[in-house]
């Protein structure tokens, strides 16, 4: 029987050289994601039985353009046209050509390729121009349902001993951004989230200059939030001014932020998933 | 683990067995606040089930002696829970995943150049199955910002993390 569901591991388009376990569902054309609720000092009874790590699994859709793009990306130093079945291609994750049984995802790849077609081939090369606007789109999007699912994203939401009354009520349009592209940078290459808070005009974190996020991935059994502190930003990055005369309601709101932070999926989890070898 | 295992596990695809996701019986759990070190069977329905009481507020129910206090929490809409086993060494993992998605099309038979299942790979079934699970805290019920209950809200996030982005004209 063939049911084409089936756990596999593919490069984290965040950290390349680094697997992640993904779930496909050949058959219905379906990714997801496995995350992993893991907190220390938990452990299941489960019927008659212990189960000693408390972990829990989430299998959760994914979009699969976030996976592809780490290939376009790595496609384009070659700066030409390819097809995709010349684009997906990985020595250490071999599995990667699964993605190629998605016919769905040719649908989406214009919003981070130009393409070409010849003698009815499709050739494409990657476009950070649309990239950039694709995921401005899908930052919006994800703040959206932020603020429908009324998570706290504020800042300062736990000092509010330093917050006027009016304020503690709720969060800001920008915080709501400056959280949705931590999340959204969980999918991406690690100057390609840069080149997205530059081109979202959101204020830039000190701590990426002394220490690179890429460190993030190392496994630790520390919570995650020790490790993040980016409540001090500098303020250079107003060098984008000639975009102005197009701002999107997104960048309208973030062009006035002063200082935000932004989460990661971390903020869900007990910490990294990566099992122990 | 050599390299060549290692290597050997990147190819590697792990086969869900379709069947026992249509069957597997729905299982109690407890999410314990304390680590069990040892994965063994326990006469859970002996000890701990019966000693669960209801109070005013919340389940109660004492483990080696301290006191615990519970609330059941539901899977999040439009998952179901499995209880997965690998078939050869009897791993457990546990988790909520799309229903919808595992309950259709199985069956469709199609014609690759490759086959999915390879000889190498290993495959994975459903042992069981649940909408809900007892949560505990020690003396107290965990609070709202309890990392399982935020871990819970995450699916919903993720679905428009990852939810196509519209069509537009520019």
């Amino acid at each position: 029987m063939k049911s084409g569901l089936m756990f596999v591991k593919l490069a984290n388009p965040c950290s390349a050289g680094e697997g992640a376990i993904y779930l496909f569902n050949v058959c219905l054309q379906q990714l997801f994601e496995i995350k992993v609720f893991k907190e220390k000092h938990h452990s299941w009874f489960i019927n008659q039985s212990v189960q000693s790590e408390g972990q829990l699994h989430f299998a959760t859709p994914m979009d699969p353009l976030f996976l592809v793009l780490h290939y376009l990306k790595k496609a384009d130093k070659e700066g030409k046209f390819q097809p995709l079945d010349q684009v997906v291609v990985d020595d250490m994750f071999p599995n990667c050509t699964l993605l190629l049984k998605f016919p769905e995802l040719e649908k989406f790849l214009h919003h981070v390729t130009e393409e070409k077609e010849i003698d009815s081939k499709k050739y494409y090369k990657y476009s950070k121009e649309k990239t950039l606007k694709w995921l401005e789109k899908k930052v919006g999007q994800t703040a959206a349902a932020l603020k429908a699912s009324h998570v706290p994203v504020g800042a300062r939401v736990q000092s509010a001993a330093f917050v006027p009354g009016d304020q503690a009520s709720g969060d800001k349009e920008e915080d709501y951004i400056c959280y949705a592209h931590g999340l959204i940078s969980e999918y991406l290459p690690k100057e390609l989230s840069d080149d997205l808070a530059k081109y979202l005009k959101l204020p830039e974190p000190l701590t990426s200059l002394s220490n690179p996020p890429s460190k993030k991935i190392k496994l630790s059994d520390e919570p995650v939030e020790a490790k993040e502190d980016y409540t001090k930003f500098n303020s250079k990055d107003l060098k984008m001014e000639k975009k102005n005369n197009k701002m999107t309601a997104a960048q309208k709101a973030l062009a006035k932020v002063d200082k935000r932070g932004m989460k990661s999926i971390d903020a869900f989890f007990g910490a990294k998933h990566k099992k122990k070898a | 683990m050599d390299s060549g295992d290692a290597a050997a596990a990147e190819r590697q695809r792990v086969h869900v067995r379709p069947a026992t996701l249509r069957r597997a019986a729905p299982a109690t759990l407890h999410l314990l606040p304390c680590a069990v070190p040892r994965n063994r069977p326990a006469p859970v329905s002996r000890f701990f089930t019966p000693a669960v009481r209801r109070g005013p507020d919340g389940l109660e129910v004492s483990f080696r002696g301290r006191r615990l206090r519970g609330e059941e929490v539901e899977v999040p809409p439009g998952l179901v829970g499995y209880v997965m086993a690998t078939e050869e060494d009897g791993e457990v993992l546990t988790g909520p995943e799309g229903k919808q998605h595992f309950l259709e099309g199985s069956e469709k038979d199609e014609e690759e150049e490759e086959p999915l299942e390879r000889d190498f790979d290993r495959f994975i079934g459903a042992t069981a199955s649940f909408s809900r699970f007892t949560l505990w805290g020690l003396e107290t019920v965990p609070g709202p910002d309890a990392k399982v209950r935020g871990a819970l809200t995450w699916p919903s996030l993720a679905a428009a993390i990852h939810a196509q982005v519209p069509q537009d004209g520019d």
